[in-house]
């Protein structure tokens, strides 16, 4: 029996990460222990940023699930997390051909900007934008409280589908849970992601969908994500990950210096923006 | 030769079934003609009722029997519909309403000798027909035979022959119509208390007595029906030619007073669009619904016209009833329905789409178009939409969200070198949003922003009276956010207050 504990110890200090477990001991390999990342047995999409990848099941956002993003205010950078995912559903901008899947947006809070996406290199082509029956909404600080039956319905259907490559719906707050259940109901007919962008205040209320992540601003370009909820355990530190910059490294820098420096008044910068 | 004959034996009761509210599914039917009953169903019958009994005897028997008038015209379109649905397996389908007495007994008679090798022989073929005519509503009897008329007589036979009453050459033919009664032809029908009373029950005894003598007492009707039936005689027939446009009514046993109680009546309708889309061999790409209205204190009847299009043009029952339900459940009803009718001449003759086993690229996009369909269908055409870039230095007209087009691809985009292009927001707002300063900084969400790049001028549009003169700004928000502010060189609106700072998108 001492031998046998002697055995295992190696096998009990790996790291949590998806894999698996023990290349000498095959037979554990039908064995889900509770540091591990459950193996999803559905396709997913790579997200593009190595340190996500490594705590999400699967390795990358998986699809015919539901995923939700909550964030405090549209405009952190959620959307260029998405951009290297959406690239691989959509295809590239500066293909010729029309090989993407198309990808579908529900009810975004503002127009998205089209030469924005080329740049970042989306192909913009396959993008749908579907608003209810009330219009786009006027400004950016307007929210509605109840979500349309209309928006739902429409989900649903692009869900159900299957035609279409990726789901990108914003909700509001109010949400009903038996409503977020159709939903996941529904995206098992998806082959894609599906991703629900809501409002920070619903991390403290339960949700059906399997993987959640709460994003923060964290410095100009960059993102500190937080795994709420996924199919495994549960991830203590919030990850800084990178993205696509906006801003070359020499305004990243002087902008440290300025924050700490007191305001004064904005002195016009001479010279263009770089890359 | 071989004659599929199909006979309908409750089609008027059916035809008029289709008028009724979907909650009156489970009473018992029956249908009036001149102050009698002409025609009951199953569940009436079960209760007692029996043709020719009167009005007031039936609602005592079934107290909620629903009663309908016999309309030949209702049964005359019903069977046309079958017609339409059998053309696509045959162009020879002629059918008849009676059976030469003035009996209504309705058989739709198809000629598929040259199509056994098509559909791979009787069997498929048999099977293919019963599905084509299940979304119909129709109860049938199928027969096959050698000839037209023996055909139609084994169908009107009885139910249980049904399984034995195909016969492919003329003796097996010959044999079963020997054990046939005598009041399957028309003439014998009429002539039946006189057969019987000299004892001839079967056809087999019409055929041993002389031809001459039968002649001069029953008519020459009786033995030319003989004739044919038997194959010793030659039928030739008229084959029915489907109408140029669809255009069909159907007159509501109740006011429709919703859109369920309407769309219940147009399935029918729809069913029999399909029907008469397949006999020509194309698919619809738009029809017309007119809904006739009851007639107010005042007013006169009037009708409303709700017109589908159709994207890609489509055989489907299941979207087209899916797109007119939406339309249905949006379009306001001004007055109660009385009677609808579909309109179509919009057919496009082309070759379907292949059905595949695996979702391919074409499949998807196919799929993608019905979807859209769907949602602008319920949202409106503006709620689906695309982008397309345009080329505008001014921000907020640079590219523009327009309604997208099911059918169409999107346009191809100009190509726009990403080395030498200006940095643009995800997010960008359709109108500016003017931002109060503070301490000469701009100031959003209750923190000061802090320029970090910029400024780049864009003065353009003085063409089309939107001139534009801004100075662009990348700033940082308290929490690390990017937004894209400008100051308008030019004032955005006379009266306008204070600073001339504005957001105008946010890096997403």
């Amino acid at each position: 029996m001492y031998s046998i504990l002697v055995n295992l110890l190696p096998v009990l200090v790996e790291r949590s990460a998806a894999g698996p477990p023990h290349p000498a001991r095959p037979e554990l390999a039908v064995l889900w222990r509770a540091h591990q990342l459950s193996a999803t047995s559905n396709a997913v999409t790579a997200s593009g940023f190595a340190a996500l990848d490594v705590e999400l099941p699967g390795g990358g956002w998986p699809h015919r699930v539901l995923t939700e993003l909550l964030l405090p205010h549209p405009g952190l950078g959620e959307l260029r997390l998405l951009v290297p995912a959406l690239v691989r559903i959509a295809g590239a901008s500066s293909s010729r051909q029309d090989g993407g899947r198309s990808v579908m947006l529900f009810d975004p809070p503002a127009a998205l900007c089209g030469p924005a996406l080329v740049q970042l290199g989306v192909d913009a082509r396959q993008l749908l934008a579907v608003h209810g029956r009330e219009g786009v909404r006027a400004t950016a600080g307007l929210r509605r409280w109840l979500p349309s039956a209309d928006l739902l319905w429409a989900i649903e259907q692009a869900l159900k589908s299957g035609h279409v490559g990726a789901v990108l719906a914003w909700l509001p707050q109010r949400l009903r849970a038996d409503a977020l259940r159709r939903l996941q109901l529904a995206a098992q007919s998806h082959d894609g992601p599906a991703f629900l962008f809501r409002e920070v205040d619903a991390r403290l209320k339960p949700s059906a969908a399997p993987l959640r992540l709460l994003l923060q601003g964290a410095g100009i370009d960059r993102l500190s994500v937080r795994l709420l909820k996924r199919r495994g355990p549960p991830l203590a530190q919030p990850l800084l990950l990178a993205l696509p910059p906006i801003l070359s490294e020499r305004l990243r820098a002087r902008s440290r210096d300025e924050s700490v420096a007191a305001a004064v008044e904005p002195r016009l910068e001479t010279s263009a923006i770089d890359g | 030769m071989l004659w599929i004959a199909v006979h309908l034996p409750q089609l008027s009761l059916e035809s008029f079934a289709a008028t009724l509210d979907p909650t009156w599914q489970g009473r018992p039917l029956a249908l009036i003609e001149a102050h009698r009953i002409a025609q009951v169903d199953a569940r009436a019958a079960a209760l007692g009722v029996q043709p020719g009994a009167k009005r007031a005897t039936a609602l005592a028997l079934a107290s909620d029997l629903v009663l309908g008038e016999a309309d030949a015209a209702r049964d005359a379109s019903a069977l046309q519909a079958v017609g339409h649905a059998a053309l696509a397996f045959t162009p020879m389908v002629c059918h008849e309403a009676t059976d030469g007495a003035g009996t209504p007994a309705p058989v739709v008679l198809l000629e598929v000798q040259a199509s056994l090798r098509c559909f791979g022989g009787l069997r498929p073929l048999l099977q293919q027909l019963g599905q084509a005519l299940r979304p119909l509503g129709h109860r049938c009897r199928v027969a096959s035979a050698p000839t037209a008329l023996g055909a139609a007589l084994l169908a009107r036979w009885r139910d249980d022959l049904a399984h034995g009453a195909h016969s492919t050459d003329l003796t097996a033919l010959r044999r079963l119509l020997d054990d046939a009664p005598v009041w399957l032809l028309g003439p014998g029908r009429e002539h039946w208390e006189a057969l019987q009373g000299m004892g001839l029950k079967q056809l087999s005894d019409l055929r041993h007595l002389p031809r001459a003598g039968l002649a001069r007492r029953f008519g020459v009707g009786l033995l030319a029906d003989l004739d044919r039936a038997r194959g010793d005689a030659p039928d030739p027939r008229e084959p029915i030619v489907p109408p140029p446009k669809f255009e069909q009514r159907i007159e509501l046993f109740s006011r429709a007073d919703n859109a369920e109680q309407l769309l219940a009546g147009a399935r029918v309708l729809i069913a029999r669009l399909l029907a008469w889309a397949r006999a020509r061999h194309a698919r619809v790409s738009a029809f017309t619904l007119r809904m006739h209205h009851e007639a107010r204190r005042g007013d006169a009847a009037g009708h409303s016209e709700l017109t589908i299009g159709l994207a890609e043009p489509s055989a489907d029952a299941v979207h087209l009833q899916s797109l007119l339900g939406e339309r249905l459940v949006r379009t306001p009803l001004v007055a109660p329905v009385l009677e609808l009718s579909l309109r179509c001449d919009a057919l496009v003759q082309s070759s379907p789409p292949s059905g595949e086993l695996f979702a391919t690229r074409s499949s998807e996009r196919e799929g993608l178009t019905r979807l859209i369909e769907r949602l602008q269908a319920r949202l409106g055409a503006d709620g689906v939409r695309r982008l397309v870039l345009l080329a505008d230095h001014r921000p907020e007209r640079a590219m523009a969200w327009r309604s997208a087009e099911a059918g169409l691809r999107a346009p191809i985009q100009p190509a726009t070198p990403a080395s030498i292009a200006p940095t643009r927001p995800l997010w960008l707002l359709p109108e500016p949003q003017p931002l109060h300063e503070q301490a000469a900084r701009p100031w959003l969400d209750g923190g000061p922003l802090q320029l970090l790049a910029g400024p780049e001028r864009i003065e353009s549009g003085w063409w089309d009276g939107a001139l534009t003169a801004r100075d662009y700004f990348i700033a940082r928000a308290n929490d690390g956010a990017l937004v894209w502010i400008f100051r308008a060189r030019l004032p955005l609106a006379p009266a306008s207050d204070g600073s001339g700072w504005f957001l105008q998108g946010r890096f997403a």
